[in-house]
């Protein structure tokens, strides 16, 4: 049985349809790859699943562990599982990191009747993630990606997944704008935690992190459904050729 | 019949008018009431005690009832301060090198509206004095506080100062910081403003020395229909002058928050350096906040950065927070106490803190359940 089920998925954003019926598969333990040009709709996806407001869905709908995902409220999505690493991860001054890690931890826990972690238990946990991702462990002091770099924010979006441990975590442009050290930190950290019940959707506009974190599936996002999939080989293809060259092979389809 | 608008403004007719434009009401209505002289010997609950019996200010404590130094519960022997008292009551806080002292301002509550006016002046000859200033009460009748205090930073002295104006719900209390830096001197002050039913806070600083430097930071956090009204006015008056003023206001219900943050760069204040920033969150759409920047600047080789904003609770964040799995109840709080907190980072004493965040927790609107 599929993790996640999309079928058919329409999505309006300020009264502009975006996502136009759009569907994708994931069973637990793959990996897929959403690639695309940009404003195709790729992060409204990521939205859409981990329960943003102001993302209205007009047709279609989404399965996620046998349950109706668009009821969910965005905490109770977390708590089952789901998992958004940010795009632009949000600074929040004033909240500090240690403090919001383990209220999201706990609170995931509690609602999944879970007992909660102490405070030991909880850094214990902590240091052995920051470890993989090569992160200092200062950062636990700091406010939430309050005048974190760039890549500090992506890697610091990795080590929350580490810490939560989600079964779906949809990684949303975590590569662009790292290095080739820190790209490959985070891709040692997503590695590391792939298991036969977790899945990843990794979407990028580059081929780039793929060769790091190879994917099961690759799928073309463009113009709010996906167009084209494969397996891996289809990311090569895209870098050679570019986008414009899906557009053309449809339009040959269509001829 | 403005009474009270006479009383506690300052300047003339025109200026006074300005400046309680938006808290002449608040004014009136509390006028109406007849007040009596406020109780200095009003018997005060354990339970209130407590409240300020902080065990590491024993021996650097002055409290004040309804204005009146309470003699037992005072003790500053070891504050390094020296308390003098003038013929008309009013009295002046010398530091000289260290000095800690706690200052406690009770407002006792009767049967019958009640009011007090004191007079605290300070002075900082040399080294650095820390103050913690306490503003409590007992609910009643509603008394009406009224303290001035004049605070003067010899050369290459300074002041470290906490406040904090924690209110019961019938009170009122009107203050002002008259404060004057001489060459080098310093002033870092954090202020919280919660509960009560009218407070007015004005800060005036002149850096009248050169090399002077004033840090202000402040928060208030209103709910219900308490109605708080800050003025700052810091005028740059020497060359090389620094200031810098970060202030974070929150406003739930019916509750009505005026930020009114001024800087003046008098002519000769060259090479100022001022920077006043406040931010302000509204919760409600019953609430107000009114947030007026005004600059000023006559020197030259001046910078000053500016900025005011009344916004809401930020959904990108909320959402971040929610995704992580944090309940929304619980991730509006974080984000209201964050916001707050952002403005404490200057409290060096650790022991300080904890009261302020306590204060804050206790009066932060309470986000229970999602409805709205
Ligand atoms: N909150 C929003 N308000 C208005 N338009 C939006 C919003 N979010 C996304 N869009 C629009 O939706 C389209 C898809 O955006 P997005 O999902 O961010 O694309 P991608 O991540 O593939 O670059 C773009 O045209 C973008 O302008
Ligand atoms: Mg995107």
């Amino acid at each position: 049985m599929a993790l996640l089920k999309i079928d058919n998925l329409h999505v309006r954003v300020a009264g502009k349809e975006i996502l136009k019926g759009l569907s994708l598969e994931v069973k637990a333990g793959e990996v897929h790859a959403i690639m695309g040009p940009n404003g195709a709709g790729k992060s409204t996806l990521g939205y859409v699943l981990a329960g943003r407001e102001g993302y209205e869905v007009t047709q279609g709908r989404i399965e996620y562990d046998g349950k109706n995902l668009l009821e969910l409220e965005p905490e109770a999505r977390a708590a089952a599982g789901m998992f958004l690493a940010f795009q632009y991860p949000v600074e929040i001054p004033g909240v500090n990191n240690t403090y919001f890690l383990k209220a999201a931890l706990n609170a995931q826990r509690k609602a999944r009747g879970e007992a909660e972690l102490d405070s030991m238990q909880f850094l214990k946990r902590v240091r052995e993630k920051l470890a993989v991702l090569h992160l200092k462990e200062d950062l636990l002091n700091r406010a939430v990606n309050a005048g974190f770099s760039g890549g500090e924010k992506k890697r610091n979006e990795i080590f929350q997944m580490a810490l939560l441990e989600p079964k779906l975590a949809i990684l949303d442009e975590t590569d662009s704008g790292l290095d080739i050290d820190a790209l490959k930190m985070v891709a040692d950290g997503v590695n590391a935690m792939r298991a036969p019940d977790r899945a990843f959707v990794v979407i990028t506009h580059y081929q780039r992190l793929l060769d790091y974190i190879v994917p099961d599936f690759v799928h073309v996002l463009a113009d709010g459904r996906i167009v084209e999939s494969g397996d891996a080989s289809l990311a090569l293809k895209l870098e050679e050729h570019g986008y414009a060259w899906i557009a053309q092979r449809k339009l040959a389809g269509a001829a | 019949m403005d009474g009270l608008l006479e009383e506690f403004g300052r300047g003339d007719a025109q200026a006074r008018a300005e400046s309680w434009r938006y808290s002449r009401h608040a004014l009136r209505a509390l006028e109406q009431q007849a007040f009596a002289a406020a109780d200095g010997n009003a018997a005060l609950p354990d339970a209130l005690i407590e409240r300020f019996d902080w065990p590491q200010t024993r021996g650097h404590r002055l409290v004040f009832v309804n204005g009146v130094l309470h003699a037992a519960l005072s003790d500053a022997s070891t504050s390094g301060a020296i308390v003098e008292s003038d013929a008309d009551g009013a009295r002046t806080i010398r530091f000289r090198g260290k000095g800690v002292l706690h200052l406690v301002f009770v407002n006792a509550a009767s049967t019958a509206p009640s009011r007090w006016n004191a007079r605290l002046d300070i002075r900082v000859e040399s080294g650095t004095a820390y103050l913690a200033e306490q503003h409590v009460g007992t609910e009643g009748a509603g008394v009406l506080g009224a303290l001035a205090s004049a605070i003067a930073i010899d050369a290459g002295a300074a002041l470290k100062m906490v406040t904090l104006g924690d209110l019961p719900t019938s009170a009122s209390l009107v203050r002002c910081n008259r404060i004057a830096l001489a060459d080098g001197s310093g002033v870092d002050a954090t202020h919280a403003l919660c509960g009560g039913r009218f407070q007015r806070f004005d800060i005036d600083a002149e850096l009248a020395g050169k090399k002077a430097r004033f840090d202000s930071r402040g928060v208030f956090a209103l709910r219900g229909r308490e109605h708080v009204d800050v003025h700052l006015n810091v005028r740059h008056a020497a060359r090389d002058t620094t200031s810098d003023v970060l202030w974070r206001g929150v406003a739930d219900g019916r509750a009505r928050g005026i930020l009114h943050g001024a800087i003046t760069v008098a002519p000769g204040a060259d090479g100022a350096d001022a920077r006043l920033e406040t931010k302000n969150l509204l919760l409600s759409p019953h609430a107000e906040i009114d947030a007026q920047p005004v600059l000023e600047i006559h020197a030259d080789e001046v910078k000053a950065s500016h900025g005011a904003t009344v916004g809401q609770l930020d959904e990108r964040a909320l959402f971040y927070l929610r995704s992580r799995g944090v309940p929304l109840a619980a991730a509006r709080n974080l984000l209201i106490a964050g916001f707050c907190r952002t403005a404490f980072t200057h409290i060096e004493a650790t022991d300080l803190r904890g009261p302020f965040e306590a204060l804050l927790d206790a009066h932060l609107p309470q986000q229970a359940g999602s409805s709205e």
